[in-house]
């Protein structure tokens, strides 16, 4: 008695895993939970909730809750023990679910076929007669027509006449196993990523090296090698302050030695267009101003015989202009110069939109200034040649996105499985007619009404092509 | 430019409503015909806009995968409209039946409306980086069709919804006829803030209507609305009707629904959420982060693999599915529009 009622206890579990209701409550329960976290800011600090809250309701309110918030974890949904839990009975779900109707279906696959008794075919939902006056051959029309349409036909002699089975794509349906298979490959592969993985950032300075990530979490994480950031550069559409581009020229350095990668040493890191070293996947992100002690203006002087000279100089430092008594500092950087309504030059952003550096010369101890702008040719003409501005080097920064998730294949592979699974599942459904062939009268059942309206259609082309072929 | 040529093709579809309802109420064919024509046209006008518009992108990004005008909002619901009006004609054309005509007609009418009263920029914009993949055209393309497959869903589950609700009681038919008189007041409106509008800058979605400054227009607008709702809740019948007279049934309108969903979902999977997946892991470094577009996409994910399951497995049928085919669609509408109205997130280039 105490075993009957575990087992049955047992089977009632098992029957609530199973059962597609779970699935549907899960759908609706999971949604409703991702939509909060789509509301309620996704931060930790208690401002931003009580800020958050503050805006409808009063702050006595805001701050109880924020205590319920919290206590919830409504603001960290996603991560929060509850989620899990739900996305675990979601997966717990789908296998018990294959378990309990797979093994059916593959046997239904291995019994052999019989003739069905016309009590149940006359409880099928559709039914469609015709008469024929040609009774000749009658067997063999149906079936070709039937097999012409794609169908695998089998036939069986009962007392009521010839009884005829035809089945068309009967194997999708193990397609929505493939489906809900897919759907566990990409949980596994998210939790190993959970695990096993971690993401970061960089944010290296050009001219110098980095051999550490600061983790999602702010935990330092060190590597075995170095990112060194030769130069930055970010390309921006004419006359706009829309970037066009921004990349990053990276080496990668073990024990100060240059790495080569796919042939190269300089490996360049734009935005869509990823590198990984060592199982870390590197991300073009980000970018920033950031002087530093060894920022230095880079400049080309034009000599008479059209011959180019580079000049690098360190903030405020003097140089001397080539062949000449002149020397020359810069004495003001503006990385986006502007002009106001009324004329004064202003600096619009720390993006380099608009590089421009005031020059001072010194020439037989007298002082003269003037703007150089990179973009306009036109400032490079000084009394004292033509000097062209070409970048603040060291002055920017490179965010780099790092992640390391063994997971990803698993979630390729389980993609890839998903999109099969629904297209073979949706778009190739199994279709089932039962014909029972009588002298001249010919009725065809089907035993479902999916899809009523596609089955009634091709019953209308069938049986015109029956009668078409009488008359 | 472009989209002056797309607004006239915006102003066929908006006049294909009226001709598509005459033709409902007097039968006659040649109305039938003319309404079909409106939006052909329209289709063939909107897609030489495409085309302009396409050339004036690949003049400033030289690259043909990614001068596809798919980048911001306007050109999406531009291309959304484009994706449904072609869908209807199928439909159309495949079925013979014009019944729902007009609402696919409202829908694509209230979205070019909307490019003009949402305050968005209709210039071609330059790419920025972040767009610069040739997972944009598969993403965004894929992403849209079933968009449209999912309206088309929407407009024949909720004619399936009034076709078999038994008397005005029901919550079937009072839901029915409340969003389609819901439609015909947001078109409307739609129409009334485009023909007032005194300068480009003074538009707003309702600002003629709902949204008006005197306190006059206001009362009027929402008398209106309801004057609406209850003008289709009392005579909702008449549709009823109409479309049996015109040998729509509700079979026909339950296997519409389904097909759409049945088209839409498993390119929603594979373009929404599997494309931009791939696509956020090669340029984010993540292929899933719980941003709100998308957390809505898989919102609107289960909404349909429960339309799917419940009509599948639970063998549910009738007004059932069909509410969730209309919920379904509603929250795509918020997935692609509300998320960038009102949630901030990673997909900002969609927003304004």
């Amino acid at each position: 008695m105490e075993k009957l009622k575990l087992e049955n206890l047992n089977e009632k579990i098992w029957n609530f895993f199973a059962s597609v209701d779970l699935a549907v409550a899960l759908f609706i329960v999971i949604s409703i939970a991702a939509a909060i976290g789509t509301v309620i800011p996704q931060q930790l600090e208690p401002e931003a909730t009580i800020r958050f809250f503050s805006k409808f309701l009063s702050m006595d309110t805001s701050l109880k809750i924020h205590d319920i918030v919290s206590l919830l974890d409504l603001n960290n949904v996603y991560h929060s023990w509850w989620f899990t839990f739900l996305l675990f009975m979601f997966a717990l779900n789908l296998i018990v679910c294959s378990i309990d109707r797979l093994p059916n279906l593959l046997k239904s696959y291995k019994l052999l076929p019989q003739a069905l008794s016309m009590k149940v075919l006359e409880s099928m939902p559709l039914k469609r007669q015709l008469i024929l006056s040609d009774v000749s051959n009658l067997k063999e029309k149906v079936s070709e027509t039937l097999e012409r349409k794609g169908f695998y036909v089998i036939f069986f002699e009962t007392p009521e006449g010839i009884q005829l089975h035809a089945k068309k794509w009967s194997k999708t349906r193990l397609a929505v196993y493939l489906t809900h298979f897919s759907i566990l490959v990409i949980l596994a592969g998210a939790l190993l990523g959970t695990f096993f993985g971690f993401r970061g950032h960089m944010n290296i300075v050009e001219g110098t090296a980095l051999d550490f990530i600061i983790s999602d979490e702010g935990k330092t994480i060190p590597l075995d090698f170095q990112i060194l950031c030769e130069k930055f550069e970010v390309e921006y559409y004419e006359n706009s302050a829309v970037p066009k581009a921004f990349r990053s020229y990276l080496k990668i350095l073990e024990k100060d030695k240059p790495m080569m990668i796919n042939g190269k040493e300089t490996v360049i890191l734009e935005v869509n267009e990823p590198f990984s070293y060592k199982g870390f996947n590197f991300y073009q992100a980000s970018y920033g101003f950031q002087p530093t002690e060894h920022a230095e203006f880079r400049f080309t002087f034009f000599h008479d015989n059209n011959k180019k000279i580079p000049i690098n100089v360190k903030f405020e430092e003097k140089v001397r202009i080539p062949n000449s008594s002149v020397l020359f500092s810069v004495i003001d950087f503006s990385p986006a110069l502007g002009i106001d309504e009324e004329g004064r030059l202003f600096n619009m952003t720390t993006d380099m939109i608009n590089p421009a550096v005031l020059v001072e010369f010194e020439a037989q101890g007298k002082k003269t200034q003037q703007w150089i702008l990179k973009k306009i040719p036109q400032t490079w003409e000084t009394p004292y040649g033509k000097l062209r501005f070409d970048e603040l080097w060291g002055a920017q920064f490179t965010g780099l996105q790092v992640r390391k998730d063994p997971g990803v294949p698993l979630i390729y592979f389980g993609s890839i499985l998903l999109c099969i699974g629904l297209f073979v599942s949706l778009f190739l459904r199994p279709m089932n007619y039962f014909v029972i062939i009588d002298k001249n009268k010919v009725i065809f059942y089907s035993p479902t009404l999916k899809g009523k309206v596609t089955i009634e259609k091709e019953l209308n082309e069938i049986i015109k092509k029956l009668k078409g072929e009488e008359k | 430019m472009s989209y002056q040529i797309i607004s006239i093709a915006g102003l066929l579809y908006i006049i294909a409503m009226p001709l598509y309802i005459i033709y409902l109420l007097t039968k006659k064919d040649k109305i039938g015909y003319s309404a079909t024509a409106a939006l052909c046209i329209g289709i063939l006008i909107h897609l030489f806009g495409f085309i302009q518009r396409f050339k004036e992108m690949y003049d400033i990004n030289h690259s043909i995968i990614r001068s596809i005008p798919i980048t911001n909002l306007y050109e999406s619901l531009v291309f959304f409209v484009l994706c449904l009006v072609i869908g209807y004609l199928i439909l159309e054309w495949k079925y013979g039946k014009k019944g729902f005509g007009v609402i696919v007609s409202i829908i694509a009418g209230i979205a070019i409306g909307l490019t003009e009263l949402l305050g968005i920029t209709k210039e071609v914009q330059p790419l920025v980086p972040a767009l610069k993949s040739n997972w944009l055209l598969a993403h965004v393309t894929l992403s849209f069709i079933s968009y449209a497959a999912f309206a088309i869903s929407f407009v024949a589950g909720l004619f399936h919804i009034l076709m078999i609700s038994e008397n005005r009681k029901s919550f079937k038919y009072i839901l029915s006829t409340t969003i389609l008189a819901l439609m015909f007041f947001l078109i409307l409106s739609v129409i009334i803030d485009m023909a007032t509008r005194a300068n480009q800058n003074s538009l707003k979605i309702f600002h003629s209507t709902l949204g008006n400054s005197s306190p006059f227009v206001v009362i009027l607008s929402w008398s209106a609305l309801i004057a609406f709702i209850f003008v289709f809740w009392r005579w909702g019948e008449v549709i009823v009707r109409i479309f049996t007279e015109f040998k729509i049934d509700a079979n026909l309108l339950e296997d519409i629904t389904y097909k759409g969903i049945a088209f839409g979902f498993p390119l929603f999977t594979i373009g929404g959420l599997v494309f931009g997946a791939i696509w956020a892991d090669q340029a984010w470094g993540r292929y899933w982060g719980w941003d709100p577009k998308e957390t809505w996409s898989l919102i609107t994910w289960f909404v349909y693999a429960f339309y799917l399951h419940a009509k599948f497995i639970r063998g549910w049928s009738g007004a059932k599915t069909s509410i969730i085919a209309v919920v379904g669609f509603l929250v795509t509408i918020f997935t692609y529009l509300g998320v960038n109205l009102f949630l901030s997130g990673l997909h900002s280039y969609g927003s304004m």
